[in-house]
């Protein structure tokens, strides 16, 4: 059962990981990492996706993307959410829910329609760099933005449709079935507000959502800038 | 010929002395009626002349009296780039529905 974990609960790192070159230099990263995490294959929800996190979170400390703020790094293909201190060292981990359909973009003019005109389709959680701020949404409850044109946040779990079945998908090890929602991440209550929240408290932190179609590079400049 | 001159030029001094006399009885005013009509340079908030840089949209310390829009509004932000390394603005943003 995937549960957050913090860095002193922090599981064994996969084969592949400790094969994985180590970041010496942010000159050499970006085209390392773009190609590691290119070719990787879709994994579960527990500890194998972490290299991969945090390998892309030591490429944006040594870019300087994050603009020394914490920030956080949200794995599609994992549906997991990490975060990382302002020097790229990981904080915790959840497993997230995500929108139902594959795909890295959000379809124009998305945020202003309503939920029940949205097709299946359409219900993509976007990748790239969000700088995230704290706000509320239509019922009063505190989220955070991720994407505010797009309508897009981060939130507790929303279990208010029993036959979506949110909280036995965040309990289930499988991340495949983590995707349910109409593309906004939904956070464990207890991690959201024990981790989440405080975090971005501040506006401008950013999130990066890595991509499960496009290519990484395609979505995060820095990562072919640092390369060079 | 010369009376009729003479009167011509008397009618048009007393009516010269009239309107003086008339703008003179009537003291300039700073909140007439119609605000549009001699009310002169006036702050935009309403307030005392030269604190520019605010707006009555921003003079209530952080709360808006205007209702929150709904999930079928349309907003004319720009969408934010996904690589953009700039701060955000201090001001929160309306609440409005998001995607569940």
């Amino acid at each position: 059962m995937p549960t957050a974990t913090e860095p002193g609960a922090r599981p064994p790192a996969s084969p592949r990981a400790k094969r994985a070159a180590p970041f010496t230099a942010a000159s050499f990263a970006g085209v390392v990492l773009a190609t590691a995490l290119t070719g990787l294959p879709p994994q579960p929800a527990g500890a194998g996706p972490r290299p991969v996190a945090e390998q892309f979170a030591q490429a944006a400390v040594a870019a300087g993307d994050n603009l020394s703020q914490p920030f956080a790094v949200i794995d599609k293909t994992a549906a997991r959410l990490y975060l990382f201190d302002r020097e790229g060292h990981l904080v915790a981990s959840s497993p997230v829910l995500l929108g139902l359909a594959r795909g890295d973009d959000s379809v124009p003019g998305i945020g202003s329609r309503a939920m029940a005109d949205i097709r299946t389709e359409e219900r993509t959680t976007p990748a790239g760099r969000f700088p995230a701020e704290p706000g509320t949404n239509t019922a009063g409850e505190d989220i955070t933005w991720i994407d505010y044109d797009a309508a897009i946040s981060m939130h507790r779990v929303r279990a208010t449709n029993p036959a979506e079945r949110r909280l036995q998908r965040l309990a289930s090890p499988t991340a495949s079935d983590n995707r349910i929602s109409y593309g906004c991440i939904n956070v464990p209550a207890a991690f959201y507000d024990r981790h989440v929240k405080p975090m971005f408290a501040s506006r401008g932190r950013a999130v990066y959502v890595l991509p499960e179609v496009a290519p990484l590079d395609a979505r995060f400049p820095f990562l072919r800038v640092s390369g060079n | 010929m010369t009376l009729s001159r003479l009167s011509t030029l008397l009618a048009s001094g007393t009516l010269a002395l009239a309107g003086v006399a008339f703008a003179q009885g009537n003291p300039p005013t700073t909140a007439p009626a119609n605000p549009a009509t001699g009310a002169g340079q006036q702050s935009p908030t309403g307030g005392p002349m030269g604190t520019t840089g605010t707006t009555p949209q921003n003079t209530q310390s952080g709360t808006t009296t205007s209702p929150p829009p709904t999930s079928s509004s349309t907003m004319s932000t720009p969408a934010p780039s996904s690589d953009s390394t700039t701060m955000a603005a201090s001001q929160p943003r309306p609440a409005r529905a998001d995607r569940n």
